[in-house]
């Protein structure tokens, strides 16, 4: 018996497939891609010497943060929302005033980020310049401190 | 004149494009992904302002057990003691005196243990650090 031969061979490349495995490929993109959270207060170091810094206490403000979180500003407890009224008038006096923030070392992180960031928004709030912060370390504290 | 009767439209829907959507949304994500180099789970403090943070900046984490992890910002980050800190930093500095650093620390650790990172950082002479936060909402303010 006679076969028939098959002459005819497909010449097209099957692309069928690929949509689905590009949208494969989508979705595990898309599964992976976690949003992080890459967004924050900047904060200046000063540089680290060993020379004092010269701030005399009288001229600068001190806001400590107590271990509950609860703020004091030059000797006086005061709400957070408190903290910038308290300080515009002194700051119009002397806009290079530093403001000195001292956490107590067991109080939360958070609580400092708090007067931090209330700070950072000075100037958002009607000051004329950015405020000068500076959070000494406890080495600082101990070395510099009188 | 006679007309020709007009050939009747294949039935399939066109399907030759959908590939090429596909690989140009596959650049897309290939091109936008950021490689996160610190996994550290930590509850971030909140704020109102928050600054674009640079890529590739190093970070150093401290969660909420007081474990701390660093990372130059290209590998992935490694448990470290808290006394090492400063010999990391000090190190990524010697190659890029500019760089920046991120602190992921959790919103409810004590301050004393931020204090030794942030110290640690200091005498490395790093000059700017980022304190990673999430965004201050009015339910979050209250």
């Amino acid at each position: 018996m006679k076969l028939a031969r098959d002459n005819k061979v497909d010449d097209e490349i099957p692309t069928s497939s690929m949509a689905d495995i590009a949208f494969l490929l989508i979705i595990y993109f898309m599964v992976t891609t976690t949003f992080t959270a890459t967004r924050g207060l900047d904060f200046a170091l000063p540089e680290d010497d060993d020379t004092p810094p010269v701030v005399e206490k009288e001229e600068s403000v001190l806001i400590e943060i107590q271990p509950g979180g609860n703020i004091v500003v030059d000797q006086k407890p005061m709400e957070l929302s408190g903290v910038l009224d308290y300080l515009r008038p002194k700051l119009e006096v002397n806009p290079k005033k530093p403001v000195i923030i001292r956490p107590d070392p067991e109080t939360a992180y958070e609580n400092m980020i708090k007067v931090l960031d209330e700070l950072r928004q000075a100037k958002d709030k009607g000051f004329a310049e950015e405020i000068r912060i500076s959070i000494p370390t406890q080495r600082e504290i101990e070395s510099f401190w009188y | 004149m006679k007309m020709k009767a007009s050939k009747p439209l294949p039935e399939t829907i066109p399907t030759s494009s959908m590939a090429d959507i596909a690989f140009l949304l596959i650049i897309f994500f290939m091109l936008t992904i950021t490689i996160e180099v610190d996994k550290t789970q930590v509850v971030l403090p909140k704020t109102t302002l928050r600054m674009e943070i640079p890529k590739k900046a190093a970070y150093v984490s401290l969660d909420s057990a007081g474990q701390v992890k660093v990372s130059n910002g290209e590998e992935i980050s490694a448990s470290v003691p808290p006394a090492e800190v400063f010999a990391f930093a000090a190190g990524v500095v010697a190659t890029d005196p500019g760089k920046e650093f991120v602190l992921k620390a959790d919103a409810g650790v004590p301050y004393r243990q931020v204090d030794e990172v942030i110290d640690s950082l200091k005498r490395a002479k790093v000059r700017i650090i980022y304190l990673l936060s999430d965004q201050k909402t009015v339910d979050s303010a209250g």
